[in-house]
């Protein structure tokens, strides 16, 4: 007896030769300061868990976007490479979707953006194995908030809980509400009328977020720019966030 | 339980059930737990599960930064920068985004209390009213002479309300202290500033239309002064404007985070930043074919010497500095803690004048004062500090309020604060989480939170328009705490006599009233009201109030017409290494006890929940220690252990050591972690009477103690490299 | 610990423990399962359908419906704001029913009235009210008749999980494709 398995065939979400998603961001190296703060931003907007100085020590910290430097050359002639935030770089080919076994990690067709959806996950973590940014933290365990620090929780995001796997999601919980702000209002979104909370917080404005489709977006403007460039372009995951190039 | 039945076997059978109970049930029993609770009275402002925004000031630092704290059903749930602001047009640094983990900081002073024994942490809750009467009772029955009032950087609103009290009471006038004002070196800036321009003054340097920026010392996109806004600068500079990208050159002996972004770094030999800077003068004179007094009698040869920086290298950066449009040079931080670090400030000030760069756009401005400002002030240096201990240790300070700083902390351990409190009768602490001086304090009667109170604050830097920040509570009181100003008035009034009569107002927002009521009317505002209730309306919804027009001035004088002498920098203890102490770029100076900021890795080298000595990796080899051995430093003044963090960024005669760790209290995130540089620091001073906290020689020993450092830099985990476990 | 396990469960008391043990488990999860099936007590017998017989519109104590993700609950000074003022209360004539007493015993302790939510979502579910009402959706397509008489405090006429949702994202999308992108899709839901 053969069984008939009903299991549809896994096709990937892209098409050959899309280049471009809906949303975009660009990052300017050269005026990136290294300060942080969208480092904090992010967290306190997007509930992210502190993890302890333990977890921190065995590389389980939960930041979604970071700061990378890295060192060349011996003193004194060493030289810091410019500050590179790295956060999930929204693959239009993304390394992560395809490995998902329970389609937690789905591409998004509408705001074309990688999703993670926490009650799908069952904490494999094969995506962040296969994850070339190392953006995905994974939630190694419930970790403890003391009362009253719950009182900042944003009601707007999922507070996820131990086993999930999470990451950077653009702040959609910004999309959505700006999205359903203009459509009450019967109008489109504007280009600038709202960011994430990285880009909001940066002191420098270094991290420019908007419609990557639109070609007259600020965005789009930098990232068109010569200076402009793809973390691991080689891979040709096609990412959503361009990198300045110092200098 | 049985011996062939154990209770974790036991244990592991019922969480089987409690799983099970779970899936069968899709975890539905624990959704009914869920109970809505709406207002009893909600206020009319508010729409029902919709965010409501507040305007006010972060109080984080002393920047008087203007945010915009998003709200929802009373609760704060993120602090974004006010947009119209101009301190910070709507950015924000690291720690004013983590100052929601100040106000729902779970280690907050919840009540106030009496200590029944210094130290001892015994403390027991009283009621308010016990509490202003213990406050006035202390007004009331010292000595004028023997009230001392101590006071942070921030708020402005309280140091005028307590400068009145002093004045009212008799008492000598309140002293501000803050730890980034020393690290920052306020003083020395601001004496440098009166000694060439003949006028005190904050210097406002325009870096965002400057093409080429010196900094020696400065570390602006840190903590320095207003970083928020520096950074803005910084940014505007490389994009560059009219003049194309501009060129950041830096001085300092470690790679700072600022000196990271620099196209330049010169890891100069601690103490010759102001000579480097006679000889970029004398060299850029040179080739402007200026003939300038005050760099005649430079010797640049035997300043490449004494400074490691290359007669070669002196020549390209004077050249170079000559030759730009908009050249910019800033003194700061380390460069002037020395004992000459009065005449660095001056020498590297006059090289801005060299080039035309007094007044200029792109050069050194002096900023306007504040709205209600009347004169430049600035924090008390070491020197006074110290004459403030000799006071307490003299037994001529009976009751001493402390409100807005940590002393025990923030002071060098050698000037004895501590001790000295032991001769002060009666300690007050005003402080909102249970910070060092707070534990050595008599009665801690806890301020609301920054978040949750009311006030303003002087915008002293970074601003070009004369600009007062204000700041109101965006949520109500979590705890019972109460607002110090409203004790000092309490108290007052029930002092009754002089006192209340110099303090007539029935609260703090009416007490703030009484000074806004001066800029009712005032011209080129922000905004403008007939009458001081729509003027406070407007305040409050803007979050200030601030002239629409620069008002910048141009600083005067005879810069170069006489030669100006940079001293050999004197070191204090024996020492084979020179310590460069800084401030935690994350941390700041009271950041600790906020955990997502400890959690924030440092931007150079991405260490988590600690504190480090940086040594050069060559430096380390030879002292046969490697990354997280502990290390004792000695200095002359005292020693502390840290942890070695191998930097391939430092001169290798130079160890560094950042501040914002060591904490003996501050709650449960920030006690018993790390070091504090400050217990090493001595009590030589420059000629501003700022400390020389960069002009130290310290030793460093071995322990043969590790301590694994957490660090980002290494997301395979460094537990496992360091302990040789796999994980 | 399998092994010990084995041995014990030869043991006739063993097997008799471990029959205990399956009837807890088992009777805990049908009790689950109950309570998953009616409706919570709630702190005041609120009569949905005397007030919506009395033509009171459902935006007049839920108006976040019309413009925002949560319609929101009444204060209780709204709800005492009507209350006192009947006029067979105020004066005497009648004495306050039992549940309007519950009311007022809230509104004069100025405690808040602790609602047991009955249209919930799981909190990895963010539902937005107000694009539902925009697309011409009114409250009892999913909230139920209120004007049933006799109906108290709501129940949910259906289950309200991702199929229910999602049936009615198909259907009422058929014809655009772009909109049905968007409203099949996880990110719209769950982030």
């Amino acid at each position: 007896m053969t069984i008939e398995l009903k299991i549809p065939e896994y096709s990937a979400n892209w098409a050959e030769g899309e280049q471009q998603g809906k949303w975009g961001m660009a990052i300017d190296m050269d005026i990136c300061t290294g300060c942080q703060a969208c480092v904090a931003a992010c967290a306190m907007e997007n509930n992210i868990p502190f993890v302890g100085e333990a977890d921190s020590g065995y590389g389980r910290s939960m930041h979604w976007i970071r700061t990378e430097r890295f060192w060349e050359g011996e003193f004194p002639e060493i030289k810091m490479t410019p500050y590179q935030p790295v956060l999930c770089q929204q693959c239009g080919h993304a390394p992560c979707e395809p490995v998902c076994p329970a389609f937690a990690t789905v591409h998004s067709q509408a705001e074309a953006l990688n999703l993670q959806v926490y009650n799908r996950c069952v904490g494999t973590r094969y995506c962040a194995n296969n994850c070339p940014y190392q953006v995905r933290s994974f939630n190694w365990r419930d970790y403890e908030r003391p009362e009253p620090l719950p009182n900042q929780l944003n009601p707007d995001v999922t507070v996820r809980r131990r086993g999930v796997m999470e990451k950077c999601t653009f702040c959609i919980q910004r999309i959505h509400r700006a999205q359903d702000q203009a459509k009450a209002e019967g109008r489109e979104v504007a280009d600038g009328e709202f960011t994430t909370a990285c880009a909001q917080a940066c002191p420098a404005d270094a991290i420019v977020f908007g419609r990557i489709d639109d070609p007259e977006s600020a965005v789009s403007k930098l990232a068109g720019g010569a200076r402009g460039f793809h973390m691991l372009e080689e891979l040709g995951t096609l990412p959503a966030v361009t990198y300045l190039k110092g200098g | 339980m049985t011996d062939n039945f154990s209770r974790r076997d036991f244990l592991k059978l019922a969480s089987v059930g409690a799983a099970t109970t779970a899936i069968l049930t899709g975890c539905g029993p624990a959704s009914r737990y869920v109970t809505r609770e709406p207002y009893t009275q909600m206020p009319e402002y508010t729409y029902n599960g919709q965010s409501t925004y507040y305007a006010t000031t972060c109080r984080e630092c002393a920047a008087g930064c203007g945010l915009v704290v998003r709200t929802m059903q009373g609760r704060a749930l993120k602090v974004e920068g006010n947009k119209n602001h101009p301190a910070n047009l709507g950015k924000t640094c690291v720690r004013g985004q983590a100052t929601l983990h100040g106000l729902y900081n779970p280690d907050r002073v919840q009540d106030p209390a009496k200590q029944s024994k210094r130290g001892s942490r015994d403390f027991s809750n009283m009621d308010w009213d016990a509490a202003i009467a213990v406050v006035a009772d202390a007004l009331k029955n010292t000595d004028p002479a023997g009230v001392a009032f101590l006071m942070g950087m921030a708020p402005d609103h309280l140091f005028d309300l307590v400068s009145d009290l002093a004045k009212a009471v008799g008492a000598p006038t309140p002293i501000r202290f803050g730890a980034l004002g020393m690290f920052e070196a306020r003083a020395t800036l601001g004496k440098a500033v009166e000694n060439l321009f003949g006028q005190a003054a904050m210097p406002f340097f325009d870096l965002g239309k400057s093409d080429l920026v010196f900094s020696f010392g400065a570390n602006f996109l840190e903590t320095w002064l207003a970083p928020v806004a520096f950074t803005r600068g910084f940014a505007n500079m490389r994009r560059g404007g009219g003049h194309g990208r501009g060129t950041l050159v830096h001085f300092e002996p470690r790679m700072s985070q600022t000196a990271s972004k620099a196209d330049m770094w010169i890891p100069i030999t601690p103490g010759t930043e102001g000579l480097v800077a006679l000889a970029i003068g004398r060299i850029a004179a040179e080739a402007r074919g200026a003939t300038s007094a005050a760099f005649e009698n430079v010797d640049v040869e035997a300043i490449a010497s004494a400074s490691g920086v290359s007669a070669e290298k002196l020549d390209e950066l004077g050249k170079l500095f000559a030759s730009a449009d908009a050249a910019l040079a800033i003194p700061g931080g380390a460069a002037l803690a020395h004992s000459n670090g009065l005449e660095t400030a001056e020498a590297v000030l006059a090289l801005n004048a060299l080039v035309g760069g007094l007044g200029r756009a792109g050069g050194v401005l002096l900023a306007p004062l504040a709205p209600m400002q009347t004169e430049f002030s600035r924090p008390a240096n070491i020197a006074e500090m110290a004459d403030f201990v000799e006071k307490m240790k003299g037994g001529k300070i009976k009751t001493l309020f402390v409100h807005g700083v940590n002393p025990v902390f923030e002071l060098p351990k050698s000037l004895g604060f501590e001790d000295a409190l032991k001769s002060v009768g009666t300690v007050i602490s005003f402080a909102t989480f249970p910070d060092e001086t707070a534990m050595q304090a008599d009665y801690v009667f806890p301020d609301h939170h920054g978040l949750e109170s009311w006030g303003y604050q002087r915008v002293a830097a970074g601003s070009s328009q004369s600009a007062l920040s204000g700041a109101q509570p965006v949520v109500s009181p979590y705890y019972n705490t109460r607002a110090t100003a409203d004790v000092f008035l309490a108290a007052a009034a029930s002092a009754g006599g002089a006192l209340a009569q110099a303090l007539p107002f029935k609260d703090e927002v009416e007490f703030i009233q009484s000074k806004l009521v001066a800029l009712v009317g005032e011209g080129d505002g922000y905004f403008g009201a007939p009458e001081i209730n729509t003027f406070t309306a407007y305040f409050q919804q803007y979050g200030g109030w601030w002239k629409t027009v620069e008002e910048l001035s141009t600083p005067s004088g005879d810069v170069l017409g006489k030669a100006i002498k940079v001293g050999e920098a004197k070191f204090a203890g024996e020492g084979e290494f020179y310590l460069h102490p800084f401030v935690s770029p994350v941390l700041g100076e009271a950041g600790a006890n906020k955990p997502w900021l400890q959690e924030v890795p440092d931007p150079t080298t991405t260490v988590m929940w600690g504190s480090w000595v940086e040594i050069h990796p060559e430096t380390a080899h030879e002292l046969g220690v490697d990354n997280d051995d502990v290390v004792l430093i000695t200095s002359e003044a005292g020693a502390v252990e840290a942890v070695v963090y191998k930097y391939p960024a430092i001169r290798p005669d130079t160890i560094a050591m950042p501040f914002g760790q060591g904490h003996s209290a501050y709650g449960r995130y920030a006690e018993g972690r790390g070091s504090n540089p400050a217990d090493l620091f001595g009590e030589q001073v420059n000629d501003a009477g700022d400390l020389a906290f960069a002009g130290m020689r310290v030793k460093v020993e071995k322990t043969g103690k590790t301590y694994p450092l957490a660090r980002l830099e290494s997301r395979m985990g460094v537990y496992g490299e360091a302990l040789g476990e796999e994980h | 610990m399998v092994k010990r396990f084995m041995s014990w469960l030869s043991d006739p008391l063993g097997r008799i423990g471990l029959l205990i043990a399956f009837l807890a488990v088992f009777s805990g999860a049908a009790f689950g399962l109950y309570t998953t099936q009616t409706a919570p007590p709630q702190p005041i017998q609120f009569p949905h359908a005397l007030h919506v017989g009395l033509e009171i519109q459902c935006l007049y104590c839920h108006p976040g419906a019309y413009r925002q993700a949560s319609a929101g609950l009444p204060t209780e000074t709204k709800c005492w704001g009507c209350h006192q003022q009947l006029s067979k209360y105020a004066d005497g004539t009648v004495a306050l029913p039992a549940e309007l007493q519950k009311l007022k015993g809230y509104v004069d302790a100025g405690q808040p009235i602790p609602w047991v939510p009955v249209a919930q979502v799981p909190d990895f579910v963010h539902f937005n009210h107000r694009p539902h009402v925009a697309a011409g959706l009114n409250c009892e397509n999913c909230h139920g008749n209120m004007a049933v008489t006799g109906f108290t405090v709501a129940e949910n006429p259906q289950v309200m999980n991702m199929g229910w949702c999602l049936e009615c994202h198909r259907a009422r999308t058929a014809e655009d494709p772009e909109k049905r992108t968007k409203l099949l899709d996880c990110g719209t839901c769950h982030y």
